[in-house]
C-alpha cells in the first residue's frame, strides 16, 4: 500500500473513526485502525463492535488530493497512528507499507516507521443484505437523536433503559427514551409508507453518529436489520449494535388530557429554574416546586436547601389557565428538558400534583413531547 | 431383609461417642466440665503426647459415692438432672449423662475418687468393659485417667491432626475453661511441662493474663453490664489491641463457653468504626442469665445454644462495650514500639517475657518434626535471650526452673508469681470508681488539651499538651470530624418521594418475600413502598429522592438484603459508607499547606469529636509521645534510673 494526502483532510475523517476505537478492550487489534486502498479511495475503519464506523476518501475528492500508487491494506495502533498524523509537519504526507507490515509515514522531513498488523485479521463487519432504506435529513436526523437521547437511562441496572427506541409505522418515525423519570418523544414523518420497525438502538451510539452527522439537509440513508442498524452519509458508513429487549409501552403514559396549562418562553423559564436549582442541588433536597394560580394569574417558583438558604420567583409567563397547582419536582430533569425546546414558547399541562406533566412546543404539539414524573413531597 | 432389633450397650456407646468424643480435646473438654460440676476449686490436669497417651485430670470435688461407681459409666446416668423441669433450667456443664460412658467405650479409663479424705474407690473400664474395682485410700476428690484413647476405633485414630494441633485444640478448650471459671484454680501440663496455670482467686484479668500475657491483659478494659433478664461482665480490648480472627472473642454463658455468630457480631459492633478493617478485638463476655432463658441441649457438645431475647442480649452487648470505649483515652503511644526493644528489668516486663517463654515452648519438646513455626519462636526467644543482659537471661532461667519444680510445694512462691498481681493496682476499685463517672459526673477528662506548634511536611500537625507531645494526620482528623457530621446529616434524608414512570419489579424467593410482606411497613418507613405484585413479585412506583441517580433498583435491592439479613433497617447505618467516602472526599489531603488559624481550628474541632482517636476507617487520627519516653529515647533516662523513678 502506497499513497499520499493532504494532511487536513485525513484528519478530518481520523477523528471521526478514532471516536468508537477504544483503548481498553479484549481483542488487541481493535486498538488498532485499519486503512484499505483501493483503486478509487482510501478506507478508515474503526470499531469497538458496538460501534463500527468506514469512513472513505476518494480519488476525485479535490479537498483531499489522494494520489493512489499501489493498492492494500494494514491496521496501525490507532492511538500512537492519530497523534503521529496530527504532529506532522507540513501539508501533504505519504504512507508506505511494506511486506512485514511495516508502515512507513513520510512528511517533509521527518520519517516514522510504525509496526502494523496484517489487516486480514481484523474482523469482519457486520454484513448487511438489506435493500430496503430510509432517507432522511441529516439534520433533522441529528435534532431527533439529540431531543431523546437526553432521557435515556446511562445506568447498565436496566439496559434496555439506556437505549432510544425507533419505530417507524405507517410513514412516521417515533423516537422514545425514557430513563423512568423523565420521557422524550419525538415523531417525523417519512416519505416511505410500505416499512414497519421497532428497534432498540444505545443511546451512545446515538450520540457518537449525532456528532458525526453534518448540519445540512444532506441525505442519510438508515437500513435497519435484526441486530445492526447502519446509517450512510458522506462518504461514511456507521454500524450500530442494536439492544434486545422489549422496549416499555410508552404510549400509554403520556396523558392526553390536562387540568392546569402554563406556557412560558423555554429559555426564560431554563433560567429561572437554573436560579432555583442552584441552591436545591445542595444535599438531599434536590427539588423545586412550582405553585400555579391561574386566578390571580401568578407563577412562583421555590427552592430550599435547609442548610444554605431558600429561593422565591415569580415568573414570567405567556399564559396560565385551568385548575390552581402546587408540583414539586427534580430541577435537573426540567432543564434538561427546556434545552432541547431551544428558544421558542413551550406549553406545559398538568393533569394532578402527583401525576407527570408534559412539555410541548407552542406550535406543533403532537411531534415533540418531554414528559416528567414529579416528586412527592411531605 | 435382617431383623430389627436393640443395640447393645457398648456399642450404643460408641455410636455416641462419635458424636462426643472427637479427639483428644473432647475427653478433656467433658472431665474438667465434670470436676466443674463437682464444685472443685482446683483441678489438675496432665496429657501426654497431645492426650493420645495420657489425659489425666484431678480435683477436688465433691467425688463420687462408691456405690454409685458402676451408675456413673451407665448411658444417660447423672447427678445433674432429675426431672423434665430440670432439663429446662440448667445450672451445671453437663447434664446428658453422656461422657462418661462415651469415653470409657473408647479407651481405657480408671477414675480414683473419695467423698471426704480418707477411703475411696477406683475402678478400671476398657472399652466399656469394666476390669478391676477396688477400695484405695486417698484425698477427697475424683481423679480420672484416659489411656489408649480411640484403641478400638481406628478411623478416628487416623484422622487425628498433628500432635501440635490437637495439643492446641486442648490448650485452647482448656483457656476457655479457666476463662469461664476464675474461680478455680486450673492448670494444663504436657508431658510435664506447665502449659497454663490460673490463680482461681476469681480475678478474671489475672486468669486473662495468665493466658493471654500480662502486656495484653493490660490493654483490656473491664466492662459491666445489668439489665432485666442478663448480666454482662467481662474484658474487652482496646481497639490498639487486636487480632486478625473472631478467635479471640471468646463468650461464656453461665460459665459455659458458646459460639455465636450473633453475640460475637454484638461485640465487634460495639467497636463501631474504631477497628481498623479485617481486625478484629479481643474480648472475655461473660454472659449470667436464667438459665430458662436459654436451651443448651442443641448437641451433645453444647457449644451452640439456643438464647431468647437474643437480639436484647446483642444490643446490650453492643451499647455496654460502646460506651465504655467512648471514655477511654485512644491515643496509641507513638513510641510503644521503642519501649518494647530496650531492655529493662522492671518486674511486669520480666514476668510478661516469662509468660511469653513459657508459651513459646509449649509444643517443643513433644514434637518430633519441628514445624518451622516452633524454629522460629525458638529462634526468635533466643534471640531475645541474647539482646537481653547477662543478669537477665540467669534471671529467666531460673525462676522457670523454679517454676517447674517447686510448683505445688511452694505456695508462696505460686502466689506471687502467678496472681500477676502487678496486672492491675486494684482492678475492683478502678471498675467501680469508673463506673461511676459514667453514671454520675461528666465523663472524664479523655482528649489532651493540644496547643498547637507548627506542621510538618505540609501533612502532619504537632501539637503539645502537659503529658507530651502529640503528632496529628490532619487528613484523617478533619476525615474524622467531617463524619461525624455526615454520619448524622445522611440519616435525615428528605421523605420525598420521586415517581417512576416505568415501574420496577423485583422477586424474591419465596422465603425471603415472606419476611419482606412482614416487613413491608418497615420499609415504607424509610422510603421504600413496596406493593405486593403476584407471587413472591414486589412493584414499586416511587422511590426516595435521596438515591442517586440511575442507582435506584441496586439502592433498594441493597435495603432489602440489608432487612432480610439482619432483620432491620436504618438509613443512617445503610448511608455510613456513603458518610465516610465523602468525608474521605471532602476533607484536606496530606501535603496541604495549613496556617496556623486553620490547624488550631482544625484541632479544636477535633477535640469536640466524638471519637477523635480513629479516622472513620480505623486509622490513628493523632499519636502521643509521651515526656519519659522521648527521654528515653535520647537517653536521658537509663534504665536503672527508671526503675528507681517506678519505685520512688
Amino acid at each position: 500500500m502506497k499513497f499520499s494526502i493532504k494532511r487536513t483532510a485525513f484528519i478530518q475523517r481520523l477523528t471521526n473513526v478514532q471516536r468508537t476505537i477504544a483503548s481498553k478492550t479484549t481483542i488487541p487489534i481493535l486498538t488498532g485502525i485499519k486503512l484499505t486502498l483501493t483503486n478509487e479511495k482510501l478506507i478508515l475503519t474503526g470499531s469497538d463492535s458496538d460501534i463500527s464506523i468506514e469512513a472513505a476518501i476518494i480519488k476525485s475528492d479535490d479537498n483531499a488530493q489522494l494520489e493512489i500508487e499501489e493498492t492494500g491494506a494494514t491496521v496501525l495502533p490507532a492511538r500512537f497512528f492519530s497523534e503521529i498524523i496530527k504532529k506532522l509537519p507540513g501539508d501533504t504526507f505519504s504512507l508506505n507499507t511494506f511486506e512485514n507490515q511495516q508502515t512507513q509515514i513520510l512528511a517533509g522531513k521527518s520519517i516514522f516507521k510504525v509496526n502494523g498488523i496484517s489487516a486480514e485479521e481484523y474482523p469482519h463487519l457486520p454484513e448487511i443484505e438489506i435493500s430496503q432504506k430510509i432517507t432522511l435529513a441529516a439534520d433533522l436526523l441529528k435534532k431527533v437523536i439529540n431531543q431523546t437521547v437526553i432521557a435515556a437511562s446511562n445506568q447498565e441496572s436496566r439496559p434496555i433503559l439506556t437505549g432510544v427506541h425507533l419505530t417507524i409505522y405507517q410513514g412516521q418515525l417515533t423516537a422514545v427514551a425514557t430513563d423512568s423519570h423523565r420521557l422524550s418523544q419525538r415523531k417525523i414523518p417519512l416519505d416511505i409508507n410500505d416499512l414497519n420497525y421497532d428497534v432498540i438502538v444505545p443511546s451512545r451510539s446515538l450520540i457518537e453518529l449525532a456528532r458525526m452527522l453534518p448540519d445540512s439537509s444532506e441525505k442519510v440513508e438508515l437500513r435497519i436489520s435484526e441486530n445492526q442498524m447502519l446509517c450512510f452519509f458522506d462518504q461514511t458508513v456507521f454500524y450500530s449494535r442494536l439492544l434486545e429487549g422489549n422496549y416499555p409501552d410508552t404510549a400509554q403514559l403520556i396523558p392526553n388530557n390536562s387540568e392546569t396549562e402554563l406556557e412560558v418562553n423555554a429559555n426564560d423559564f431554563l433560567a429561572a429554574i437554573d436560579r432555583a436549582s442552584l441552591l436545591s442541588h445542595e444535599g438531599n433536597y434536590n427539588i423545586v416546586k412550582l405553585t400555579l394560580d391561574p386566578k390571580q394569574q401568578l407563577a412562583k417558583i421555590y427552592g430550599n436547601s435547609p442548610e444554605v438558604g431558600t429561593i422565591n420567583e415569580v415568573l414570567n409567563f405567556e399564559s396560565l389557565t385551568g385548575k390552581s397547582l402546587e408540583i414539586s419536582f427534580n430541577p435537573d430533569y426540567m432543564k434538561d428538558a427546556l434545552h432541547s425546546f431551544g428558544q421558542t414558547t413551550v406549553k406545559i399541562n398538568f393533569t394532578q400534583p402527583l401525576r407527570p406533566f408534559t412539555l410541548t412546543p407552542s406550535e406543533n404539539q403532537s411531534n415533540f413531547i418531554q414528559l416528567i414524573t414529579p416528586v412527592r413531597t411531605f | 431383609m435382617t431383623k430389627i432389633k436393640e443395640l447393645p450397650a457398648i456399642l450404643a456407646d460408641q455410636i455416641a461417642a462419635g458424636e462426643v468424643v472427637e479427639r483428644p480435646a473432647s475427653v478433656v473438654k467433658e472431665l474438667v466440665e465434670n470436676a466443674i460440676d463437682a464444685q472443685s476449686t482446683q483441678i489438675d490436669i496432665y496429657v501426654a503426647d497431645s492426650g493420645l497417651s495420657l489425659i489425666k485430670v484431678i480435683d477436688n470435688g465433691q467425688g463420687i459415692a462408691a456405690d454409685e461407681l458402676e451408675l456413673a459409666f451407665r448411658r444417660h446416668s447423672t447427678s445433674k438432672l432429675h426431672d423434665k423441669n430440670g432439663l429446662f433450667k440448667i445450672r451445671t456443664l453437663g447434664f446428658r449423662g453422656e461422657a462418661l460412658p462415651s469415653i470409657a467405650s473408647v479407651a481405657d479409663v480408671t477414675l480414683k475418687t473419695a467423698m471426704t479424705d480418707g477411703q475411696g474407690m477406683e475402678i478400671e473400664i476398657r472399652g466399656g468393659q469394666q476390669l478391676d474395682k477396688k477400695i484405695i485410700a486417698r484425698p477427697q476428690g475424683t481423679e480420672v485417667m484416659v489411656r489408649s484413647l480411640f484403641y478400638n476405633t481406628p478411623a478416628r485414630l487416623k484422622y487425628l491432626k498433628s500432635p501440635q494441633t490437637e495439643l492446641a485444640v486442648i490448650s485452647d478448650i482448656v483457656d476457655r475453661l479457666a476463662l469461664g471459671h476464675p474461680e478455680i484454680a486450673l492448670s494444663l501440663h504436657n508431658n510435664k511441662r506447665v502449659l497454663l496455670q490460673t490463680a482461681g482467686n476469681n480475678n478474671l484479668q489475672q486468669t486473662i493474663s495468665a493466658i493471654y500475657g500480662v502486656k495484653n491483659a493490660q490493654q483490656m478494659l473491664p466492662v459491666h453490664a445489668n439489665d432485666l433478664d442478663f448480666a454482662v461482665e467481662g474484658f474487652v480490648s482496646l481497639p490498639k489491641l487486636t487480632r486478625a480472627t473472631k478467635n479471640y472473642i471468646t463468650l461464656l454463658l453461665n460459665g459455659r463457653y458458646i459460639r455465636n455468630y450473633q453475640l460475637t457480631n454484638a461485640v465487634i459492633k460495639g467497636y463501631g468504626s474504631k477497628l481498623m478493617v479485617g481486625r478484629y478485638p479481643m474480648a472475655i463476655i461473660a454472659l449470667k442469665l436464667d438459665p430458662v432463658l436459654v436451651d443448651v441441649n442443641v448437641h451433645p457438645t453444647k457449644q451452640e445454644v439456643r438464647i431468647s431475647k437474643e437480639k436484647q442480649l446483642c444490643e446490650l452487648i453492643q451499647t455496654t462495650i460502646y460506651q465504655r470505649l467512648a471514655t477511654e483515652n485512644l491515643i496509641p503511644d507513638a513510641l510503644a514500639d521503642f519501649k518494647a526493644g530496650s531492655t529493662s528489668l522492671n518486674f511486669a516486663d520480666l514476668d510478661a517475657k516469662l509468660n511469653e517463654t513459657s508459651q513459646q515452648y509449649r509444643y517443643q519438646d513433644q514434637a518430633p518434626v519441628v514445624t518451622k513455626q516452633s524454629l522460629k519462636s525458638q529462634q526468635s526467644a533466643e534471640k531475645k535471650a541474647a539482646k537481653t543482659p547477662i543478669i537477665a537471661t540467669e534471671a529467666d532461667k531460673t525462676i522457670i526452673i523454679e517454676k517447674r519444680q517447686d510448683l505445688t510445694d511452694k505456695l508462696k512462691n505460686w502466689d506471687q508469681k502467678y496472681q500477676n498481681s502487678q496486672v492491675l493496682e486494684d482492678p475492683q476499685a478502678t471498675v467501680n470508681s469508673k463506673l461511676k463517672t459514667i453514671t454520675t459526673g461528666p465523663a472524664k477528662k479523655r482528649f489532651p488539651d493540644l496547643r498547637y506548634l507548627v506542621q510538618i511536611h505540609d501533612t502532619y500537625l504537632l501539637a503539645e499538651a502537659e503529658d507530651g507531645f502529640y503528632l496529628v494526620d490532619q487528613h484523617a482528623a478533619q476525615e474524622r470530624c467531617k463524619y461525624e457530621y455526615f454520619r448524622v446529616a445522611m440519616g435525615k434524608v428528605a421523605k420525598d418521594q420521586q415517581a417512576l414512570l416505568v415501574p420496577l419489579v423485583l422477586d424474591y424467593s419465596t422465603s425471603d418475600a415472606l419476611i419482606i410482606q412482614k416487613n413491608i411497613a418497615k420499609l415504607a418507613e424509610v422510603g421504600v413502598q413496596l406493593e405486593e405484585f403476584g407471587q413472591n413479585s414486589f412493584i414499586i412506583h416511587q422511590h426516595p429522592t435521596w438515591f442517586e441517580d440511575g442507582k435506584e433498583e441496586t439502592m433498594i435491592r441493597e435495603m432489602i438484603d440489608c432487612l432480610l439479613r439482619d432483620g432491620k433497617i436504618s438509613i443512617a447505618a445503610f448511608r455510613e459508607q456513603t458518610a465516610i467516602n465523602m468525608s474521605c472526599r471532602l476533607s484536606i489531603k496530606a501535603h496541604h499547606h495549613l496556617d496556623d488559624r486553620q490547624a488550631q481550628a482544625l484541632l479544636s474541632q477535633l477535640a469536640e469529636c466524638e471519637n477523635p482517636f480513629n479516622c472513620p476507617h480505623g486509622r490513628p487520627v493523632l499519636v502521643h509521645f509521651s515526656q519519659t519516653a522521648v527521654e528515653k529515647m535520647f537517653k536521658r533516662i537509663q534504665d536503672p534510673h527508671q526503675s528507681q523513678r517506678n519505685q520512688l
